[in-house]
């Protein structure tokens, strides 16, 4: 069995773990037994029935989804554009959507409803504006072009969301676990609203697998390999896009999961592939949010945390013991 | 004899001197709106009273005409403006720490007056009296402010249980008893739902399973909103699947409060407590 496959098998043990912890803890004692006939469509009724079904259940999705989601746009970004830095914030989507979401808090509270469609499109806004700046003028689509342009994007959002919760300080509390990035108990609703972009997200990067795999040789390579670099990063752009900015129209802010599950996963596994590195990043990145979410609403229950700074402390010792060993 | 006549003439040069130094402070910026109200009520005009952007601040029409001081984060009010009033004195609240201490630099008396419970604002106004050479008269109007807070509190038919709720939309906050809001709840016969968290900022955010399990039947949501919002935020807050099982979403009983009277402290308690009775509690 070679190392990469024993990686695989304990991301994939860690995400089983992290699924029932999620499914099975939180700030309301449910037996285990009812949670079990709950998922099997067996619940007795009751607050339990609905606190399982309506609250656990689709919090444990969105956390999965939304975590591999981010393990995955943080691959091919990273893969795309060369650079270890690279993260769903260095394209702008972050920046954006926690713009997006803030309006909506803070001018337009009425239409809260609206949040996730805010953040979602204000995410692809920045993306978009990124893509036209970095895909213009000399050395059009070079990787540096793009981390450049997505810094300054990033950046321009960024100040305008500050400058929004300067004006609000009265509104910063409702912000403050969107900014802090967190998970809600908001049903099945949000999912519905943004699981094409998820799925969309998902097909492009799968079909970036190979290409990415040949622009890691070089873009000078690849182009002689008959790829085209350019067209590989735009693509990788986009995928990374739509699946950040759906994210983030869930949980907020939570760019660093995709900035630190790749490199652990490639680390981990021993190789760059992205046949190995991307579905790694998905299944990490899934059960390190499903474990973090899980840790935000049990250590201080009822009190219910920010999930970020809990993914952060709990990826960054092994991402920094992994890193030590590497170099 | 020449000794004692000596220390006569000595006090009497050095009483103009330090009644001079307690004199009450004549140029006043309130920069909450209970300060501002009190200093209405003592009969005593600021120059200046804190407005913050979007707020929705229930002034006293007394206060009509007094310079507005816009205020935002971290700071408060801008400290050039508030310096062109010359204050001898000014009533702030521990949100704007960071002014606070900016305006103590410039020599400024800066004072916390932001109670975050009835009998906190009991003993806040007499202190404003007592601060601006009005302790009469705060005596006067507080025993108006309790007798009328009592009538407003007596005759209590129920106690429903009641969650009362911070911010917009998906990640609200709770308030508890050591918050305004939580308190004048209280006070009006609500058995306030906190899942049994404290805090000392008065508010916290808990698990919706929480909010299942204890089941609520009256949910007053604080949103900062404006007034056109009510209906769209309130069927918001009732399909929230959290909430669309508890009683209180069930039999129609989530309020939406956008005045401010429950998130900040006023002086008009009683009507309060009478608005809470009569809107949402119905006890």
């Amino acid at each position: 069995m070679t190392r990469r496959t024993l990686v695989f098998a304990a991301l994939l043990a860690a995400l089983l773990v992290a699924t029932l912890a999620s499914l099975a803890l939180g700030a309301v004692k449910v037996p285990v037994s009812e949670v079990v006939n709950v998922i099997f469509g067996n619940g007795h009724g009751g607050p339990d029935q609905k606190i399982v079904e309506s609250l656990r259940l689709p919090r444990t999705v969105e956390a999965l989804i939304v975590g591999a989601a981010l393990g995955i746009a943080g691959a091919v970004l990273q893969g795309a554009l060369g650079n270890p830095l690279a993260s769903p914030d260095v394209i702008g989507v972050t920046g954006g959507a926690g713009f997006g979401a803030i309006l909506i808090i803070v001018l337009f509270p009425g239409s809260i409803a609206l949040l996730p469609l805010s953040a979602l499109l204000f995410g692809l806004l920045a993306a978009a504006l990124v893509f036209a700046f970095a895909w213009s003028g000399r050395n059009r689509g070079s990787a540096t072009k793009v981390v450049l342009a997505g810094i300054a994007m990033l950046s321009l959002f960024t100040a305008a969301t500050t400058g929004l919760l300067a004006a609000y300080p009265d509104k910063a509390p409702s912000a403050i676990f969107f900014i802090a990035g967190g998970l809600t108990t908001s049903g099945w609703e949000d999912l519905e609203t943004v699981w094409p972009y998820f799925a969309a997200g998902l097909i492009v990067a799968a079909f970036l697998i190979r290409p990415l795999d040949r622009l890691s040789l070089g873009d000078d390579v690849a182009a002689s390999l008959g790829s085209r670099p350019q067209a590989i990063r735009l693509g990788a752009g986009i995928a990374a896009a739509l699946l950040t900015a759906a994210a983030a129209s869930i949980a907020g802010l939570l760019g660093f999961l995709g900035l630190v599950v790749p490199h652990v996963v490639r680390m981990a596994g021993g190789t760059s592939s992205h046949a190995y590195v991307v579905p790694a990043s998905a299944v990490g990145g899934a059960a390190l949010l499903a474990a973090a979410d899980t840790l935000a609403r049990t250590l201080r229950a009822p009190v219910e945390m920010p999930v970020g700074p809990f993914m952060v402390v709990l990826g960054v010792p092994l991402f920094l013991w992994l890193l030590r060993k590497a170099v | 004899m020449r000794k004692l006549a000596a220390l006569l003439a000595v006090l009497c040069l050095a009483l103009p001197a330090s009644a001079a130094a307690t004199a009450p402070p004549k140029r006043i910026v309130a920069l909450t709106p209970f300060a501002a109200n009190t200093l209405a009520r003592l009969g005593v005009t600021p120059v200046g009273i804190g407005q913050t952007l979007g707020g929705a601040e229930r002034f006293s029409s007394k206060l009509k005409g007094v310079e507005t001081l816009p205020l935002s984060h971290p700071n408060g009010p801008n400290l050039e403006q508030i310096a062109s009033l010359d204050p001898d004195l000014v009533f702030s609240s521990s949100t704007w720490a960071k002014g606070n201490q900016a305006m103590r630099n410039l020599g400024i008396r800066v004072v916390i007056r932001e109670p975050r419970s009835i009998a906190g604002a009991f003993a806040d106004t007499y202190k404003i009296g007592m601060l601006v050479g009005q302790k009469h008269l705060a005596r006067e109007v507080l025993k108006r402010m309790r007798a009328r807070t009592r009538a407003a509190e007596s005759g209590i038919s129920s106690h429903p249980k009641v969650m009362v709720i911070l911010g917009v939309g998906r990640t609200p906050f709770v308030m508890l008893p050591n918050s305004w809001g939580g308190d004048v709840v209280s006070k009006a016969g609500g058995e306030l739902l906190t899942g049994g968290v404290s805090s000392g900022s008065g508010f916290e955010r808990i698990s919706d399973e929480v909010v299942v399990a204890e089941n609520p039947e009256v949910i007053i949501a604080v949103p900062h909103a404006s007034e056109d919002d009510i209906p769209s935020l309130a069927e918001y807050l009732r399909s929230n699947p959290a909430w669309s099982s508890t009683t209180a979403a069930q039999s129609g009983h989530v309020y939406i409060s956008v005045d401010n009277s429950l998130l900040q402290a006023g002086t008009d308690i009683a009507r309060t407590i009478d608005k809470v009775r009569r809107q949402y509690l119905q006890n």
